[in-house]
């Protein structure tokens, strides 16, 4: 094979079939163990968790509930979560089975979190931030009208403060429970942008598996510096909805992280344990004249 | 009544509407400007990369006012519907109303927007170029936009592609239109995971544009003659028009400055 001689392939290059469903790691049994999605190795918990929910072994990047997020990007000892109790909302009194506020409820109870985000004040590389992750765990990662109040007061924080903001975006778009307000939440998360940009403070999105419909038309793509972690998959409508709808051959690596840098659409596609310090460093190149 | 038939009856009722907003027939981005514009000169192209003949604009009068329209156009037998793409844009259709935009505000013009697709175009190339780039960057250019923005939904505001020429100082609807999250089958296929259960998603989702009026999206809905615009386009078209010449008026006579803060505030409240 022709290889540029400074190329090291490694098992993480080879681009992956689009099809496989969320890649989560899913703990098996012996109890503390948990087997890699990419590879199938198991590794003990500890040792994944230091790894960053990174396999080891093929460098698969398994997804990060938002609260372990913003432990792994922030320096040690600066983190102050912001709790935000924002009023439910059901517009429609959706039911498909389940009633939408107890599917809610249920995803505030496993996640222990408010909402879809967990925003937390914090330093990256001793440069104060605001840190905004979403959690794929929290019903796909949609965007209803309270997210969009979640990531709106977010954006205000970080002017009020004069923090840059960090935003990890993960999502499977809007939340087709609330209709029409969910659609609305594009248009208020990028107001919040808008007051960022005004006020001259940095804002960095990191796209992370999977990330798409209007999260990615919307706030995960207005920032300073959009960075990818490797492999995500990431676009606006989805690949299966592609297919069907065109009957488009889908080109090998449609939709990956390193599809859109080669598009021009990312800045960087930045490995998991080099994102804290990639972060960092741009939060400093930004707030040079300050 | 047994509670299957008044469910199945409501679904029916619920796509009819849908149906109704789909009928060919309705009055389409072009024939409204033909029908309440004057001097309209076409302006096509991205810079970019092409010409996405789903959006089309370009400086024309209104009631003695020159304003820069705006609109998706669906096109009206099948020939012009496959040319325009029944409506949905690519991402250089964005680009163009960007683009267009940008001269707009360079020259003081007021910006109409006539929004009319199922939903922005879901395809390999559309992804390529960076579909959701273009309508994060079109809701950003809109929110910042220093002349009054007028948009109107005239059959169908389906996603996050109507969205992106629908963030405005006024925000009017056409009656019988529908605005969504997603088009009644996509919902269905991604909470049912059945794109046929279409009926049901159309019932649970009120996909008519008095909710979007209900949540405070869209400020006047303008009645259509009965059975609705397809059979009069020419009376809905000059209700339309009188709405937005009276939107107009009362946009102009505001400080930019105090304009714009307003259009902020009210989408950093959207949905509540």
């Amino acid at each position: 094979m022709d290889r540029h001689p400074n190329q090291v392939m490694r098992r993480r290059d080879v681009a992956r079939p689009l099809a496989a469903p969320g890649p989560k790691l899913r703990p098996v049994a012996p109890a503390g163990t948990v087997e890699c999605r990419g590879c199938g190795r198991r590794f003990g918990e500890a040792r994944f968790e230091k790894h960053l929910r990174v396999c080891p072994d093929c460098g698969r990047h398994a997804v990060v509930p938002a609260m372990t997020r913003i432990t792994q990007l922030a320096d040690a000892g600066s983190l102050d979560v912001v709790r935000m109790e924002i009023p439910d909302r059901d517009p429609l009194r959706f039911d498909d089975g389940v009633p939408y506020p107890s599917r809610v409820a249920e995803a505030r109870a496993r996640t222990r979190l408010d909402e879809t985000f967990a925003v937390a004040r914090a330093a990256v590389g001793a440069v104060p931030v605001v840190l905004a992750c979403m959690d794929f765990g929290f019903l796909g990662g949609s965007l209803g009208s309270a997210a969009g109040e979640q990531f709106a007061r977010a954006c205000d924080l970080a002017v009020a403060e004069k923090r840059g903001l960090v935003a990890v975006c993960t999502s499977g778009g809007a939340r087709m429970q609330e209709g029409i307000a969910s659609l609305a939440q594009m248009a208020r998360c990028s107001a919040g942008v808008v007051g960022v940009a005004h006020a001259g403070v940095p804002y960095i999105s990191v796209l992370a598996d999977p990330c798409f419909g209007g999260v990615t038309a919307s706030f995960a793509v207005q920032a300073d510096a959009i960075l990818a972690e490797p492999h995500a998959r990431i676009g606006f409508a989805g690949g299966r909805v592609i297919e069907q709808a065109t009957y488009d051959r889908l080109p090998e690596g449609f939709q990956t992280s390193e599809f859109l840098l080669a598009h021009g659409m990312v800045d960087a596609v930045v490995e998991r344990a080099a994102l804290r310090e990639t972060v960092a460093r741009l939060l400093v190149a930004f707030s040079g004249r300050r | 009544m047994t509670v299957t038939t008044q469910t199945a009856e409501r679904e029916r009722a619920a796509f009819a509407a849908v149906e109704l907003a789909r009928n060919p027939a309705r009055p389409r981005a072009l024939q409204v400007i033909a029908g309440a514009f004057t001097d309209w000169t076409e302006m096509r192209g991205d810079r970019l990369f092409g010409d996405d003949r789903a959006v089309v604009g370009g400086p024309a009068q209104l009631d003695e006012r020159w304003v820069m329209v705006i609109g998706q156009e669906k096109g009206t037998d099948a020939i012009s519907r496959a040319l325009h793409n029944f409506g949905m844009p690519h991402p250089e259709g964005y680009r163009k109303a960007r683009r267009l935009m940008g001269l707009a505000e360079k020259f003081g013009l007021p910006v109409v927007c006539l929004v009319d697709t199922p939903a922005a175009h879901a395809g390999v190339a559309a992804e390529e170029r960076g579909q959701a780039w273009a309508i994060a960057e079109s809701l950003v250019t809109m929110l910042e936009l220093r002349v009054p923005v007028v948009s109107a939904v005239l059959s169908e505001g389906g996603s996050g592609g109507a969205l992106a020429l629908a963030v405005a100082d006024r925000v009017l609807a056409l009656e019988n239109a529908v605005y969504t999250v997603a088009p009644p089958e996509t919902c269905a296929a991604i909470l049912y995971r059945d794109a046929g259960q279409r009926a049901r998603a159309a019932a649970a989702l009120r996909p008519g544009v008095d909710t979007a009026y209900e949540i405070g999206l869209v400020d006047e809905l303008i009645p259509e003659p009965m059975p609705g615009a397809h059979a009069h386009p020419e009376v809905t078209i000059g209700a339309l028009r009188g709405a937005i010449v009276r939107h107009l008026d009362e946009l102009c006579a505001l400080d930019v400055d105090a304009l714009v803060r307003a259009r902020i505030a009210r989408y950093r409240a959207a949905g509540d």
